[in-house]
């Protein structure tokens, strides 16, 4: 149903906004040009028979006809659809790899040099805008220091910049989250019981207390993973990183209908599958999570 | 846990040499011509679906039916007609096809190739540049022979070489018939093949275009660069961090960034008066309207631009003043058009009030400017608000409105909102160019896109698409252009001179004065 209702939305979002011959034909194109191209382009048809058409195409799997590239949408989906995963899979293991270590420690060292170092992370971590911290690395780290790639996607060392830029602003939110969770579990009556009864403290913070502390963080992760994989715009653009957030971009800005709309359905299938796995992950950590019988 | 957060530390720093190691290894040097742009346009590899842009990839893969000089003329050796004549009544044009030439999958390029190649930039699938004239022109295309092909048009016309040419647009790109018929058009989009120096690799889309080079081809020889891959790259700073790398070889350069590379000992090319930034005003369904109507609200608000001012202060001093609306300057030389020093309109602020007054509008007026970045023009907010600025300086009431151009174009040609004011970098050119350009933006009948609404223009603007005489072509064509200056049918502001960066290792170039093309073959050839 909400699919439904938002295919019908963007449908007619996308051509309230400009018309895609517009950019597609030459400046010096004549009217008739412009009625010829409507004619094959299919864009000459009312709009619900257009509407129509592509419902009954996209559930077959077949999302059009890219106005501008005159390529399947399906197509282009499929081949920036795999750069923009593993590009946000990087970005996410960067984020948990250095958030979940220094979450845990700024609440675990609560008002020490750890926590406010911590903090200071997250505050820059979520002020400095993206775009501001992807060209200070290209600019500096990729262009004058010559360290690593400055675009593109050509292996490994092509995603370092690209995820770390990506993952910092991730990693102070979840960083952020995991120490006031942390804070709060390690407040309650289990954990102190735990350390009465004389369980290591390592094994009371590692164990017990983050694997309680981990629901919030689990949603933040799994909200931002689909924002990484649909919408890193910005880092896309300025790592030239032929991901589906340029394709959106792209689409939108040369008013490419079919693409705008596979991009928006794109990015709903993949929210509901990551919620979906997260919504899983809920069970497995915290056993009294389930669905009831 | 401090175990922990050294693991961390390490697992991080690792993850830095790692990458830094491999990123060396991409740095060092190779065979390849790496150009980075910062659009393909539609990014397609099909001609017919290109418009002007994506010939800066497309030209190395094609030939075209006639060749070009370095400076846009038709030329007799860069194309696959060696020789072209025209009938008496200038309605048969004969073309004498280059022998011997083949496509990159080894079919022979013959007449029934140009014919189809033709036919299909004028169908129904094309959105080239100029598809419309020519769909209006050709009657028929005959093919006596192999290598001989006649075009027949309905009326008398000089342009049917120069609109098959490389100086223009994608039409005149000889594509393989049997191939395409084989794998249809869309199989012929994914994997093109064409019969230019440089044969199709792969393309990944929003990213890069391959090519490969072929042994020897008779446009360059052998050619110097084994592979040749066009990166789309939009973030300037991304492209200078490549060419500093020597990831890339060739690069678009923003104008205000010329001297960083220049202080770096960057060779930095420039494509002089690439095109003319050119504003107007928004036409009404019926023409001019209150009070641009009254062509002294036209000249004072061109007298109030400091054209010099915003040639050095926005555009980093790489622009010039331009003299007259939608003057291609490329053309001049052609048509015989000498621009005088009393042509350019001096700063004049203090008689735009004046000419105001006269025209009762003393105290301003209301004026929407739309403002908006386009290819090539990444100052265009910052020029629409300081010609913006000049107008309220003499007291018109300036509403900025930030759009991108699609919505820009969309009320352009709507006529949504007469008397607003516009703005485009339109691409240099010769004077078939200049003269489709003035069909389409000065002419009434073209309607939508027409900018001037002038009678006089219109009837002179039809006698050339009439006339066969070129001396008188000339003369209609400076008329033309005396006319819409002394009207002042619009606002021409600067010349914009276009930097593109090379590799310090790089050899002689000439970027070429040819539209849309960086003319890669001499930087290219073995010969």
């Amino acid at each position: 149903m909400a699919l439904a209702i938002l295919s019908v939305v963007v449908f007619i979002l996308a051509r309230a906004t400009g018309d895609p011959l517009h950019l597609i034909l030459p400046m010096s194109a004549t009217p008739e040009d412009y009625a010829e191209a409507r004619r094959y382009l299919g864009l000459d048809r009312p709009y619900v028979e257009q509407y129509l058409s592509f419902v009954g195409r996209a559930v077959t799997g077949d999302l059009g006809m890219s106005l501008r590239a005159r390529r399947p949408v399906s197509e282009l989906i499929r081949q920036r659809l795999p750069n923009s995963l593993s590009l946000a899979i990087f970005a996410m293991g960067v984020s948990l790899a250095v958030a979940f270590p220094l979450g845990v420690l700024a609440a675990v060292k609560k008002g020490t040099a750890l926590d406010r170092t911590a903090q200071v992370i997250a505050v820059l971590g979520q002020s400095l805008p993206t775009f501001w911290v992807a060209i200070v690395l290209v600019e500096f780290v990729a262009g004058r220091l010559q360290w690593l790639p400055a675009g593109g996607n050509e292996g490994f060392a092509s995603y370092i910049l690209p995820g770390f830029t990506l993952g910092w602003f991730v990693v102070a939110g979840m960083m952020r989250l995991l120490r006031s969770a942390m804070l709060e579990v390690l407040d309650s009556e289990y954990v102190k019981l735990a350390r009465v009864k004389g369980v290591g403290e390592s094994q009371v913070v590692w164990v017990h207390a983050l694997k309680n502390a981990l629901i919030p963080v689990i949603t933040f992760a799994g909200i931002y993973f689909a924002i990484l994989v649909t919408t890193a715009i910005v880092v896309e653009t300025v790592f030239a990183w032929p991901g589906l957030g340029r394709l959106a971009y792209e689409g939108i800005s040369s008013r490419d209908f079919p693409v705008i709309q596979a991009v928006v359905l794109t990015t709903a299938v993949i929210v509901a599958v990551v919620n979906l796995a997260v919504d899983c992950l809920y069970a497995v950590i915290d056993p009294r999570i389930r669905y009831a019988r | 846990m401090r175990r922990s957060c050294r693991t961390v530390l390490v697992s991080l720093l690792t993850l830095l040499c790692a990458g830094i190691c491999a990123g060396s290894a991409v740095a060092q040097g190779k065979p390849d011509l790496t150009v980075a742009l910062s659009s393909f346009s539609t990014e397609t590899l099909d001609p017919v679906l290109g418009g002007h842009l994506v010939k800066y990839y497309l030209s190395m893969m094609f030939d075209y039916l006639v060749g070009t000089t370095l400076d846009g003329q038709p030329s007799k050796d860069g194309g696959i007609a060696t020789r072209w004549e025209n009938s008496a009544d200038y309605k048969r044009w004969t073309f004498y096809l280059r022998k011997g030439v083949k496509f990159h999958n080894g079919d022979d390029l013959t007449s029934e190739d140009v014919k189809f190649s033709i036919m299909r930039a004028i169908g129904p699938r094309s959105t080239t540049g100029y598809a419309g004239p020519l769909r209006t022109l050709i009657q028929t295309i005959e093919t006596p022979a192999p290598d001989r092909v006649v075009i027949v048009t309905k009326d008398p016309t000089l342009i049917i070489p120069t609109y098959l040419s490389r100086s223009l647009s994608t039409e005149g790109m000889v594509l393989p018939k049997k191939y395409i018929e084989q794998v249809g058009d869309d199989g012929f989009a994914r994997k093109p093949v064409g019969s230019g120096p440089y044969r199709f690799v792969e393309q990944v889309t929003g990213s890069h275009i391959k090519l490969t080079a072929v042994d020897n081809h008779w446009r360059i020889g052998t050619p110097k660069y084994k592979t040749m891959i066009f990166k789309l790259v939009p973030e300037e700073t991304t492209r200078l961090a490549l060419l500093r790398r020597g990831d890339v070889d060739i690069t678009e350069v923003s104008r205000e960034r010329v001297k960083e590379l220049e202080k770096e000992s960057f060779p930095v090319h420039f494509r002089r008066e690439e095109s003319i930034l050119t504003l107007w005003w928004i036409l009404g369904p019926d023409g001019w309207v209150a009070p641009m109507k009254d062509k002294r609200v036209r000249e004072a608000m061109n007298l109030a631009i400091d054209r010099a001012e915003v040639a050095q202060s926005i555009f980093a001093g790489k622009a010039d003043p331009a003299a007259i609306p939608l003057g291609l300057s490329w053309s001049f030389k052609e048509i015989g058009l000498k621009v005088t020093p009393e042509m350019y309109y001096p700063y004049d602020p203090v008689r735009a009030k004046k000419l105001l007054a006269e025209a009762g509008v003393g105290g301003g007026f209301p004026l929407e400017v739309f403002a908006y970045q386009l290819p090539g023009l990444p100052e265009g907010k910052a020029m629409a608000e300081a010609v913006s600025g000049y107008w309220e300086k003499i007291g018109i009431k300036v509403k900025l409105v930030p759009v991108d151009y699609p919505a820009f174009r969309k009320s352009w040609v709507d006529r949504k909102t007469p008397g607003s004011v516009g703005y485009f970098n339109i691409a240099n050119r010769d004077w078939i160019g200049t003269y489709a350009l003035l069909e389409k933006q000065a002419y009434t009948p073209a309607k939508a896109n027409d900018t001037v609404n002038d009678p006089e223009v219109d009837g002179m603007i039809a006698q050339v698409m009439r006339q066969t005489d070129k001396e008188k072509i000339n003369t209609l064509m400076r008329n033309i252009y005396a006319r819409i200056r002394s009207e002042h049918s619009g606002m021409p502001l600067v010349y914009l001179h276009s930097a593109y960066a090379a590799g310090k290792k790089l050899g002689k170039w000439n970027p070429s004065s040819v539209m849309y093309d960086l003319f890669l073959d001499e930087l290219a050839s073995g010969k």
